[in-house]
């Protein structure tokens, strides 16, 4: 007996030399993670995933909506549940608001994501031509999140590592000179390495990349930048886009019905000169602006944002009114509603309606840069470039016009023909987060503003320049004294 | 031939009570029955009688009764209890035998288990309270909180959510760790890491808490929560014992919230619309319309009255070498919420055998299954009890095609409460089998080896679905397996001596345990066929799969010296040295010592001649213990995986099901990561007055824990998440006292009642990040000085009213507008003007147990009280400011508001647009959430034996738990969370599911 004893002792005891190591398999850790370019791939999807995780953080919510509420195209409800929306539509904003919070974490999630691969590229051997794709959307994304961050927040921390250090929680803010830098030089290093060809719907090709250092160029031309020697590159580099659509498969949808059906039709069209895709068949990923978040609350509606009276009563009439706006509201008894009858007193936006406007789940795409926007980048940058206007920036704008319904544009100064394009954008992308970032880079908060209806919510206090840029997250704040 | 006769008679009633039905009556032999009392005369409970030269026995039942059929060759009755000297009693021609036994003044009270080993309490050095199964006889209980809750000083037991088998915090001497789980660790029968889950109560024989570090130091890295140390009960040497027990239930909620009924409702929402220049939403027909019907009490709609019923069966005997005890319990209790029920399964079975005088053998079984189904999450804004008190109630359970309304029109823009009960099958099926087998050798008397094995192997299954009308029309469904193997060794030498005066115990144990897990999951999103549910995943518009391993591994080296001198002055010293896995390089491995000092002050010489203390023992420790406060690979840098946080779609879903996954980084590692180390000083004193009718104990302890593993936030700017590192101090200091005594002991009539306090003070003593500050969560930070839950937000200072109408446009804001205090003077209400406005960890509780006995009946009184803790009260908030997911305020205190010209006192703010009236993480929603209440009342009665023949004892009884609260709070319950069991954020309900009134009636039968 007593022998046996020992025996299961010294079973015990045996084997102990390998005892206390870790064995993390199943575990995709440290840099490890990116060794090929599987593994690379990876990371860029993750780094897309930045953007792209409902709810969480990112574009697919109304939040992207949010972000540039402050403009004279978009509102929200006047009662209701919807005060973070209010508080940045009346130019009231508060550190706390979690919709900016989901833009601010989001950019800077896809920015981390794009560090890594940035940095850690070279460690990957493999077919150059995919590398160079993927590093292209790296830098194309990391650009992207930057763009977004420097035109709502202004000063930010400019972070281009996707390691972590003790010093990144007190770094210090960056103008917007640094930012816009980085922004360009990446959007530079992505036209060289993309591809002509999109490789999915939803990546940026050549193209893409080109098209928006043109926008970036035009609003580097605005405030707070006022580098007008960045209208002539805008002009050029949007021309090189515009002369190449066949090769990069950019066009206008010939019907605005399409683009707004709120169906497959309207995803990975020729319009989408870049736009992120979406699946309602994955929680994380499913698209959550359309839908619901659109639709009056006479409808069952969410209200998350509807249209500014003024704006749409300056909106001219044709088919692209008809298609931008839901105007009438049918009752879950039946009875039609005109919106001046409505709960709300407002109009609503067609555009973000599903088929089925009972969900709030879709797989509808979120433009980045549509088509359509590259030709105004185009026109308006010309304009300002010249004397006056050419017959290519006419074209340009009149093919949008015309998609609209409405009658060409001839023979207008360069400030009418200016003041005509920023109209378009304003009509053509209304409630697509264009309007705010055109209303800053052309100092015309206030005025836009200024002339509300009755009904429409109203700034509250002055609008100065501190109304311009939105205060750090309250999160990161409290972290970092230095934001 | 009459000893087979009796045998078949036994089983025969085995298997009909199993069945639950009557038994017949049979012959039995002549019997023995007679009572055991003490010196005392009070009645002695599980004394064993045996019949000396026979397997024939029993024990004494609550009354100290016992009776015995005493078979041929029978002469000699043996009496024994533990801390009593045996006695032998000649049968003769007796048929009633009542004996007295003599406590054992050499044994001087009960052996109590401490870690690897057992000691005399009276010996005890550390804090230790012991937990007997006659403590908690009297009550209905079915899980192990229910056994500790109230009954022992320092141990604090919180149902965080009401829902059966639902989450409990159990804390020893409060929370010391901000990262890791403090819950104590459960060691049952060697077994370091059980499950208390998985523990049937009926079969505990008793229950040690170890508190101070002389008593935990020898769990090292794992001891820092303190112990609870369970042996579960063994077959006791004799003829058979069969016990059967029966219990049945009815739960109901603790109270309703007070909603608006729809008449009200629908004038509140016009009401708002025009004070916020939006038209109105009904038509005045529509109001007056509700007014007549009523419209829907959602509330009604999903809670129920439930019902529970626990079946026990326990069989137990042996003879001089071996023992056994098989039991099996049967529980099934439903939910209070609509569709909601757990149900649990165990058996047990334990075997020793004395194989010779020097070697013996034992095996313990357990096997325990739980089934849940729709019980998880402890409540939230989405769940069904919080849809019910968003949704409106002028909206129809049904629509006009007799299905379940699918959206709200006016209040949630969540789903229909009762189709979130219906349409949702959510299960959790875990099958646990335990085993652990030891054998013991005694080389010399004195010098034992023991070698113990144990095998835990968790099998998990979970299965989900949400039905159409709860997915927005995408039903999903999904299984997941998962797999826990936990093996461990014990290795432990023991050494115990006694020369002269002095008194030697000396152990020294190896022991290495190691654990892994494997899982692997698939998900189905939009289903082909939704009536196939969890049943048929690949008929779906898209899939996921996913599986994961996880391992860790601990080795130690532990020794303990116990040395007593002349029987007075105690020591003890511990050391545990503990090697993990989850650390690296040198930070490995870490040392645990403990020393501990007593003084048993009645033993001298000079208070021989007082009278007043029967016992007086003082005692002091010190000693370091661990928390392994990290998971496995938390030095390691790891990327999240899982589809929904990695996954993108390039192509539009309306073109494919599937979708690209990806990489996305996660927390960043840290390879400096090492042990939280809890350092914690005792000194206690433990007395007996009025010939020990009145026992006393006291203990003052500080425990100061340093490098706290924080899970640190990090800015959303370098891509969010955390960082594990080891920064910060928290101190934990407080008094418990327990008190005992017999009150009243005359004429048959006794009542005992025990009281026990614990007072804490939980404090954040440093933390190194760049601003001292952590937020643990929105409305949670951590604070050097502050204690870990301090609460965060805005002061409310009231509505504006209308002689502050300049001063209220100053904040761009107008009388009747929420009123918040402007902490920095700068005139905007904003994140700066955030402060620490209140604590949710509970500094006080409170445990009074009560028993009145006379004759037969035993009545039984419990009451339980937590003080000093608020709780941010969300379910209300929701249910008035008509803000995001809740669109319009749905409770009756909403008709208090400020209405200009109408009612400009209130403090609920006008309906506005104004931002601050929808701000909800301000003192405007904090409450206190202190509590008192009757945990349980409970009567019970032993029929009278001649009433019962052939049966040892029969006992019924009815019982009311939670049946009276009192308290200030205005949800529904203090003690309810919806935050889980965690110490950092904890006290906020948002609908968490509350606690439920329970209604209790039982049986127990003995033969």
């Amino acid at each position: 007996m007593k022998k046996l004893a020992i025996i299961f002792l010294l079973i015990a005891t045996a084997g102990c030399k390998d005892f206390l190591e870790e064995d993390p398999k199943g575990q995709v850790v440290g840099t490890n993670a990116i060794s090929d370019i599987a593994g690379l791939e990876s990371a860029l999807t993750g780094s897309y995933k930045g953007l792209l995780r409902t709810w969480a953080r990112g574009f697919l919510t109304s939040a992207i909506q949010g972000y540039g509420m402050g403009a004279d195209d978009i509102s929200t409800i006047s009662g209701g549940n919807k005060a973070d929306f209010r508080e940045i539509d009346q130019l009231n904003v508060t550190s706390a608001n979690p919709r900016l919070f989901q833009i601010w974490s989001g950019c800077y999630k896809t920015i981390q994501g794009a560090n890594n691969i940035i940095n850690n590229y070279q460690n990957v051997a493999g077919d150059p031509a995919r590398i160079n794709a993927i590093v292209g959307e790296a830098h194309f994304l990391r650009a992207l999140g930057y763009y977004w961050l420097v035109r709502g927040y202004g000063n930010i921390p400019l972070i281009t590592t996707a390691d972590f250090s003790e010093d990144l929680l007190t770094i210090q803010k960056s103008a917007p000179a640094e930012v816009y830098k980085l922004i360009e030089a990446d959007l530079q290093k992505a036209e060289t390495l993309l591809p002509d060809k999109k490789r999915d719907p939803g990546r940026p090709n050549k193209g893409s990349a080109k098209a928006m250092l043109a926008d970036v160029y035009l609003t580097e031309g605005g405030w707070p930048m006022k580098d007008v020697s960045k209208y002539p590159l805008a002009a050029a580099k949007a021309k090189e886009v515009i002369d190449n659509k066949d090769l990069y498969g950019f066009d206008l949808v010939p019907d605005l019905a399409t683009l707004w059906s709120g169906s497959a039709s309207a995803t990975g069209t020729k319009e989408e000169v870049f736009a992120f895709q979406t699946s309602e068949n994955f929680g994380g990923s499913t698209n959550s602006f359309y839908g619901l978040p659109a639709v009056p609350g006479d409808e069952n509606g969410w209200d998350d944002y509807l249209a500014e009276i003024t704006f749409f009563n300056n909106f001219p009439a044709g088919k692209r009114k008809d298609v931008t706006f839901h105007t009438v509201f049918t009752k879950p008894d039946g009875k039609k509603v005109p919106w001046q009858q409505s709960l709300a007193k407002h109009p609503y936006y067609a555009k973000f309606r599903l088929a089925d406007n009972t969900k709030f789940t879709s797989s509808m795409p979120v433009h980045m840069i549509r088509y359509a926007h590259l030709l105004l980048v185009y026109a308006e940058a010309q304009a300002r470039t010249d004397a006056a206007p050419n017959a290519q920036a006419y074209a340009a704008v009149n093919a949008v016009r015309k998609r609209a319904g409405l009658a060409d544009l001839s023979g207008l100064s360069k400030t009418a023909f200016i003041d005509a394009i920023v109209d378009e954008r304003a009509w053509e992308f209304a409630g697509e987060w264009n309007r705010w970032f055109d209303l800053l880079r052309l100092e015309k908060v206030a005025e836009a503003n200024a002339n509300k209806a009755a009904d429409d919510l109203k700034p509250i206090g002055d609008i100065s320049k501190s109304n311009y840029w939105y205060p750090a997250p309250i999160g990161d704040a409290n972290i970092n004294p230095n934001l | 031939m009459k000893k087979n006769y009796k045998l078949t008679g036994k089983l025969r009633l085995c298997l009909l009570l199993a069945g639950l039905l009557l038994w017949q009556a049979s012959a039995w032999a002549a019997s023995v029955r007679g009572r055991v009392m003490s010196e005392k005369n009070d009645p002695l409970v599980g004394v064993n009688v045996i019949v000396k030269g026979t397997s024939t026995g029993t024990s004494t039942d609550g009354e100290g009764r016992f009776s015995l059929n005493v078979p041929d060759g029978g002469s000699t009755l043996i009496f024994s209890f533990i801390g009593y000297v045996s006695k032998e009693v000649p049968i003769g021609n007796e048929s009633e035998i009542n004996v007295q036994l003599v406590a054992d003044t050499k044994i001087l009270s009960e052996v109590v288990v401490v870690g690897y080993g057992t000691q005399r309490k009276s010996d005890i050095t550390g804090s230790l309270s012991s937990i007997s199964a006659d403590q908690f006889k009297e009550q209905p209980v079915n899980r192990l909180d229910q056994v500790l809750q109230g009954r022992a000083a320092g141990v604090q037991v919180t149902n965080a959510s009401g829902s059966p088998g639902g989450d409990v915090r159990i804390r020893i001497r409060g929370a010391n760790s901000i990262n890791g789980d403090n819950s104590p660790l459960y060691v049952v029968d060697g077994f370091v890491g059980a499950d208390f889950n998985n523990i049937n109560p009926d079969d505990i024989a008793s229950l040690e808490v170890l508190k101070d570090a002389s008593a935990t130091a020898i769990y090292g890295s794992r001891g820092s929560n303190g112990v609870i140390i369970i042996t579960t009960k063994t077959g006791k040497k004799g003829s058979m014992q069969v016990n059967f027990g029966a219990r049945f239930s009815s739960s109901e909620i603790l109270k309703r919230m007070d909603l608006l009924n729809a008449g009200d409702y629908a004038e509140m929402v016009n009401a708002r619309a025009a004070a916020t220049n939006s038209n109105p939403v009904f038509t005045q027909a529509q109001v007056d319309d509700y007014r007549r019907t009523g419209g829907t009490d959602w509330q009604d709609e999903i809670l129920r009255k439930a019902g529970g019923q626990e079946y026990q069966l326990g069989v137990s005997g042996g003879n001089d070498k071996t023992t056994y005890l098989i039991s099996a319990n049967y529980l099934k209790q439903d939910g209070i919420i609509n569709n909601s029920d757990f149900r649990r399964y165990s058996i047990r079975s334990n075997i020793s055998s004395q194989v010779s005088d020097k070697f013996s053998v034992r095996l313990n079984f357990t096997g325990t299954r739980r089934e849940n189904h729709n019980t998880s999450g402890t409540g939230a804004r989405g769940s069904a009890l919080g849809q019910a008190f968003a949704w409106a109630p002028t909206t129809p359970v049904y629509d006009a095609t007799g299905n379940y309304t699918y959206r709200d029109p006016t209040g949630s823009i969540f789903e229909n409460p009762l189709a979130l009960t219906t349409d949702a099958d959510y299960r959790t099926n875990r099958s646990i089998v335990n085993l652990i087998g030891g054998l013991r050798y005694e080389f010399i008397p004195g010098l034992a080896l023991d070698v113990q094995y144990g095998v835990n192997y968790i099998n998990q299954q979970d299965k989900s679905y949400a039905g159409p009308l709860i997915s927005s029309y995408l039903p999903r469904a999904g299984r997941s397996s998962g797999e826990q193997v936990t093996l461990q060794n014990t290795n432990s030498l023991n050494y115990k001596k006694i020369f002269g005066k002095h008194s030697l115990d000396i152990i020294g144990v190896f022991e290495t345990q190691k654990q892994i897990g494997e899982s692997f999951y698939a998900n189905a999103t939009n289903l082909t066929y939704p009536a196939q549910s969890y049943n048929n995943l690949a008929l779906a518009a898209s899939n996921l799969i996913g599986s994961g391993y996880s391992k860790w591994s601990l080795m130690s080296y532990l020794g303990r010296i116990n040395y007593a001198f002349n029987d007075r002055y105690l020591l003890s010293a511990t050391i545990r040295r503990d090697g993990s896995s989850k650390f690296q390089g040198d930070n490995k491995w870490s040392v645990f010592p403990s020393v501990a000092a007593g003084w048993k002050v009645t033993e001298e010489a000079f208070m021989k001649s007082q009278n007043v203390f029967s016992n007086l023992k003082l005692r002091g420790s010190w000693g370091l213990t661990g928390n392994q406060a990290i998971n496995p690979y938390g030095t390691l840098s790891s990327y999240i995986t899982n589809v929904d946080d990695a996954g993108v779609a390039f192509t539009s879903g309306y073109f494919t099901n599937g979708i690209t996954n990806g990489i996305v980084l996660g927390n960043p590692g840290n390879p400096d990561l090492k042990w939280e180390t809890t350092e914690q000083v005792n000194v206690g004193m433990d007395a007996e007055i009025l010939r020990g009718r009145v026992s006393l104990s006291v203990d003052y302890f500080v425990k100061n824990t340093r490098d706290l593993l924080l899970s640190q936030p990090l800015p959303a700017y370098i891509g969010g998440n955390n960082i594990l590192k080891n920064i910060g101090e928290v101190q934990n200091r407080g008094w418990e006292f327990s008190v005992d005594a017999d009150i009243i002991e005359s004429k048959g009539f006794r009542w005992n009642s025990s009281i026990n306090a614990t007072f804490i003070k939980n404090k954040v003593v440093k933390l190194a990040s760049a601003s001292d500050t952590i937020f643990a969560a929105t409305e949670f930070v951590m604070i050097p000085g502050q204690q870990m839950a301090a609460f965060w937000g805005l002061n409310y200072l009231g509505t504006w009213k209308a002689n502050e109408a300049d001063e209220a446009a100053i904040y761009k804001q107008k009388p009747g507008d929420a009123h918040y205090q402007d902490l920095n003077n700068d005139k905007v209400v904003d994140s700066k003007d955030y402060q620490v406005i209140g604590n949710g960890m509970p500094k006080t509780t409170l445990g009074w147990n009560n028993t009145f006995t006379y004759k037969g009946l035993s009545l039984n009184v419990f009451f339980q009280g937590v003080f000093g803790f608020d709780k941010l009260n969300y379910t209300y908030a929701n249910g008035i400011v008509g803000s995001t997911d809740v669109r319009q305020p749905t409770f009756a205190a909403i008709k208090d508001r400020y209405i200009p010209g109408v009612n400009e006192t209130s403090d609920i703010p006008a309906f506005s647009s104004a931002k601050e009236n929808f701000y909800t993480q301000s003192t405007r929603f904090l409450e206190r959430g202190d509590f008192l209440r009757m945990k349980n009342i409970s009567l019970g009665y032993d029929i009278p034996k001649a009433l019962v023949k052939n049966v040892a004892a029969i006992r019924v009884f009815v019982s009311g738990t939670n049946l009276l609260t009192f308290s200030k709070y205005k949800g529904i319950d203090p003690e309810s969370t919806s935050n889980g069991v965690g110490d950092i954020v904890q006290n906020i309900d948002h609908a968490s599911y509350p606690n439920s009134k329970t209604y209790t009636l039982g049986l127990n039968v003995t033969f």
